[in-house]
């Protein structure tokens, strides 16, 4: 003990210390901390003992040891805070307007702004629920003519999983995907239609992170004829989730499949969804039986790197395999490249996606739209601020004077917006539960999509109204604590000329912003209307498609249950097909590199190919534009192309066209006809190059064309027909609903964008009102002496309107160029897009100015029809 | 009792002070429990605990000597005061009679 060096401990500590602790403590304490300070330096190491002081230090805040917020003992300002609440209670509640206005507009804007962020978030969180999202990647195949891209395709070979396993040092793993046709499930006598089928190899559960929870998880999957369904398919199917070793019929395997596990739903978030999954082994027999390998990408494979740092690696390895493959002649014309799976969501759209994918450009838009709204509306507080500095002014001069510091002004200041900013978050979540199942459906997100229980969501409302907070604050705090007391107590300080500018500018700003959002409504909504009565080169109206019965023996009686509906008079076509228009490139069979017979140039163009029968031309009412349809007799060696197809063989007349020869699938074959184009794919794409091959008696879908009369009876009859004549389950949809579902997501984006845009507007006007309510009530004593010199109403409100109707016209002029721009890039990323009319940008500008004059004109009547005498008499 | 009943951590520091006589300051009243209760214990909690029962009327203080590791600033004794005797046997009756109304430990078990 005796030996021990005096060590000083770190002052900083102590000074917090002091400022906490109650004071009658400080010594004692004190001491016992220094004490125990020096007992520690002995025992540990100095680093050690300082942390464990801080940390002593640290834990010494309790409500017993420190300070006591009032009575002699309490914090030095506590009298000022004191204070400061009571004005700012009283100024809120003398100034109803103006509270008023700033509380709407920051709830409305923090609502929007919170809801398009919960629906950012979740466009962003995609595979997150997969541990392994960041070491996954997928395989998936471009086509390129020389070095031009035509296609990319998402399906690759199925022998690219394991070369890549077994050659590629960084990859741990692959899991294959193998997307089965839609079958029948027999299970006792009931029956039940599959859709979203895959074939997986047993490693998929573990890459995509889906455990079981029935079945066993190591064995699961890894022979033949297993399956695992998802909890809501089990139900479906069995009623209940206890199924393992449970077994089904499966017609497109026509084979036994053995239940071996459960696992929960895909969830909402992810780009693969499933309602069941078989083993790969079940499928590779038939893979294998093909005469080349290297024939089909019809596979989705999904590799496992050991570390997600490795994905550089790994696309050079990619790189050096597409050279390899193509010297063996593998691979002809194609590369073959990786992609992370966590972008597939927002930034896939290649050809054969297993879902329909989000945009990330769309949601990144509508996440700075939201921004805007929310700056909108703390502008709107600045500009009530500023308009009110004149009132304020005189309240700083006098706290100033009996000695306020300009800290605690702004202080006080600063508590004032947080205050209102809180009071606006509070309600803004009461707004939120009120809105969020209307928000869900618009947004088109899932059902069980919640905000409140997100830990992060409140995060960001406390971070917004923190933001708000300080933004909004900032102007009083900086401008109005700096006032010159002097100045402002003898009256001389009439205007703060930069508030009026700044004020002036704010204005020119928000109805900009104003302005840009309104147009952009009104484009997406004509562009979707313009998308929804484009002529699809074939007609969707009336036109009930039932999925085909899908075993061979049922199809023995298509024959008599087409005759059966035509014999009535409400059908007039019934046509078989292995596809259909409206439906995604992904139910289609596609090919590259077909060329014309003798053609001098060759390239690598992809074409889409199905096959129809006799009757689907005329029954869908595609227009041929040169050469006749196909005869009931079946000829293998003709086929139909449409004007796209032989526009890339270099053909400009459809006639030219007729009889020249290509090689398709090893046979030769003569193109005995041309339809026009149309909308395979929904108007938003362009047109794809098609090859319509003959039918055998074969197809997915029946197309049945009704007469005029009542669709439920009719889609009755069709009902009953079906089921005395299959054994299938009967299922329907109607071909232009089929068509106005790609407008989905546009339709979702208009509405939402709407909404925004709706919200933006209400609050800039929100804000103007208050700002003309403020006018008006300044020029009260002039609007009075004008009056009495004889001014009529008009020329009142016509002085009062002026200066704000010039602001905004201002604003149309910086506002139209710009979304201009914007708008004309947005319309660009359609293939057929409205052009830009002087209405489409004139219109929205004229109601801005429209409805913000009324809303002044609401202020300014009733300043200007004010009997003059009320004004004037009280000086 | 239920009005002025003490906590078992307060009950601890008490017994500690009565224990340590004229020794009974802070860190000699934390030094002493850490070695009992074999682990670190915080200022606060002590401090706390040592403020709460003076409010109550268990303890006494005044200030005592200074020595060079403190910095120049005193200690600050604490004395136990009769009232505190007097509930610190109440609770050791009330345990004793507890024990003895319990049944054997080995036997309850089983």
């Amino acid at each position: 003990m005796s030996k021990h060096r005096n060590i000083s401990p770190p002052r900083w500590p102590f000074r917090l210390l002091h400022y906490f602790l109650r004071p009658e403590y400080a010594e004692e304490i004190g001491g016992d901390l220094e004490e125990r300070f020096q007992d520690d330096m002995e025992r540990y190491y100095p680093a050690k003992a300082r942390r464990l002081l801080i940390w002593e230090i640290i834990k010494l805040i309790r409500p017993a040891l420190i300070r006591k917020v009032s009575g002699p003992a309490r914090l030095n300002h506590f009298g000022m805070f004191k204070n400061d609440f009571k004005t700012i209670f009283r100024i809120i509640r003398k100034e109803k307007l103006y509270t008023g206005i700033n509380v709407v507009g920051l709830t409305a804007g923090l609502s929007v702004a919170l809801l398009i962020l919960a629906y950012v978030h979740f466009e962003f969180s995609y595979e997150t629920h997969n541990s392994n999202a960041k070491r996954v990647a997928r395989i998936t195949i471009d086509y390129l003519d020389g070095q031009t891209l035509i296609d990319q395709d998402c399906e690759s070979y199925h022998l690219l999983g394991p070369i890549m396993k077994e050659e590629f040092p960084e990859v741990a793993d692959y899991a294959r995907a193998y997307r089965m046709w839609e079958s029948v499930i027999k299970i006792d006598e009931k029956r039940f239609r599959a859709s979203k089928v895959y074939a997986v190899d047993p490693s998929f559960l573990k890459i995509f992170d889906y455990p079981l929870i029935n079945g066993d998880q190591s064995t699961a999957l890894s022979g033949p004829l297993e399956a695992v369904l998802t909890e809501s398919t089990a139900l479906r199917f069995f009623g209940t989730l206890d199924v393992i070793g449970q077994t089904m019929w499966d017609s497109a395997i026509r084979n036994t499949l053995k239940v071996v596990g459960v696992i929960h739903d895909s969830p909402a978030n992810t780009h693969f969804k499933f309602d069941m999954l078989t083993s790969y082994a079940t499928m590779e027999p038939t893979v294998k039986k093909r005469e080349s390998q290297w024939d089909s990408n019809d596979t989705f494979t999904y590799v496992l790197l050991n570390n997600g740092s490795q994905y550089k690696q790994f696309e050079s390895s990619l790189e050096r395999l597409t050279q390899k493959l193509t010297k063996e002649e593998k691979i002809k014309n194609e590369r073959i490249i990786g992609q992370r799976i966590e972008d597939i969501h927002l930034y896939s759209h290649k050809s054969y996606e297993a879902e329909a994918n989000g945009n990330a450009t769309v949601v990144l838009f509508l996440f700075y739209v939201a921004l805007l709204v929310i700056i909108i509306a703390i502008v709107n507080y600045i500009n009530l601020a500023t308009a009110k500095s004149l009132d304020r002014a005189k309240e700083v001069g006098i706290r100033k004077v009996v000695g306020s510091s300009k800290v605690q002004l702004k202080v006080r200041f600063f508590i004032e917006s947080f205050f209102v900013n809180l009071v606006s978050g509070l309600l803004c979540v009461v707004l939120i539960y009120v809105l969020l199942n209307d928000f869900r459906q618009i947004a088109g997100l899932p059902a069980d999509f919640t905000v409140f229980d997100n830990p992060l969501f409140w995060m960001v409302w406390g971070a917004l109204i923190l933001f708000s907070t300080l933004f909004a604050g900032s102007f009083p705090a900086f401008i109005l604590s700096s006032f010159k007391p002097v100045a402002v107590l003898k009256g001389k300080f009439t205007h703060s000329s930069g508030g009026i500018m700044l004020r002036k500018s704010l204005v020119v700003f928000q109805f900009a912003i104003a302005i840009f959002l309104l147009i952009q409504t009104l484009t997406s909504t004509e562009q979707l209307q313009f998308m929804q009565e484009k002529d699809l080169g074939l007609d969707a109206e009336r036109m009930i498609v039932v999925p085909a019965p899908v075993t061979a023996e049922e199809m023995k009686n298509f024959k008599p249950f087409t005759d059966q509906l035509l014999n009535t008079s409400a059908f007039s076509s019934v046509s078989l097909s292995t596809c259909i228009p409206g439906l995604p490139t992904s139910t289609m069979g596609s090919t590259t590199g077909i060329n014309l017979i003798g053609a001098t140039e060759e390239h690598n163009f992809n074409f889409f190919i199905y096959h129809i029968d006799h009757q689907f031309i005329p029954g869908m009412k595609i227009e041929l534009a040169a050469g006749e349809n196909y005869q009931e007799t079946v000829h293998e060696d003709r086929v139909i192309v449409n004007e796209e197809a032989i526009r890339l063989w270099g053909i400009r007349d459809a006639k030219d066209a007729l009889n020249k020869k290509i090689h398709l699938w090893g046979k030769e074959r003569s193109i005995t006809g041309v339809v026009k184009n149309f909308h395979q794919t929904g108007v938003k794409s362009g047109h794809i190059a098609m090859i319509l091959m003959q039918s055998s008696g074969f197809g997915d879908y029946v197309s049945i064309r009704t007469a005029p009369g009542n669709i439920k009876e009719q889609l009755s009859e069709v009902r009953e027909l079906y089921k005395a004549n299959f054994d299938s389950p009967f299922d329907y949809f109607f071909l232009d609903q089929k068509f106005d579902s790609h407008f989905r997501s546009d339709q979702q984006f208009q509405t939402v964008f709407s909404v925004l845009s709706l919200f933006a507007l209400l609050i800039t006007c929100l804000g103007l009102f208050g700002l003309a309510s403020f006018t008006v009530a300044k020029r009260r004593k002039e609007i009075g002496i004008r009056k009495v010199l004889g001014a009529s109403v008009a020329q009142m409100i016509a002085l009062l309107s002026t200066d704000f109707l010039r602001l905004i016209s201002i604003a149309a002029l910086v506002a139209l160029p710009v979304t201009y721009l914007i708008v004309n890039n947005w319309l660009n990323t359609y293939a057929y897009r409205i052009s830009i009319t002087f209405w489409l940008f004139a219109g929205p500008a004229a109601l801005v100015l429209i409805v913000a004059f009324i809303t002044i004109f609401s202020r300014t009547l009733r300043a200007s029809e004010m009997n003059p005498v009320s004004s004037l008499r009280d000086e | 009792m239920k009005k002025n009943r003490l906590g078992e951590f307060q009950e601890l520091i008490l017994m500690t002070v009565v224990i340590l006589k004229e020794e009974a300051y802070g860190n000699e009243i934390e030094r002493y429990l850490e070695n009992c209760l074999n682990e670190r214990l915080s200022m606060g909690a002590i401090q706390t605990a040592l403020k709460r029962m003076e409010e109550k009327g268990f303890l006494t203080s005044e200030w005592g000597e200074v020595t060079q590791k403190r910095g120049g600033k005193r200690k600050r004794i604490y004395t136990a005061t009769p009232y505190a005797h007097r509930v610190l046997r109440d609770m050791k009756d009330l345990r004793v009679r507890m024990w003895n109304a319990m049944p054997d430990l080995e036997m309850g078990t089983t």
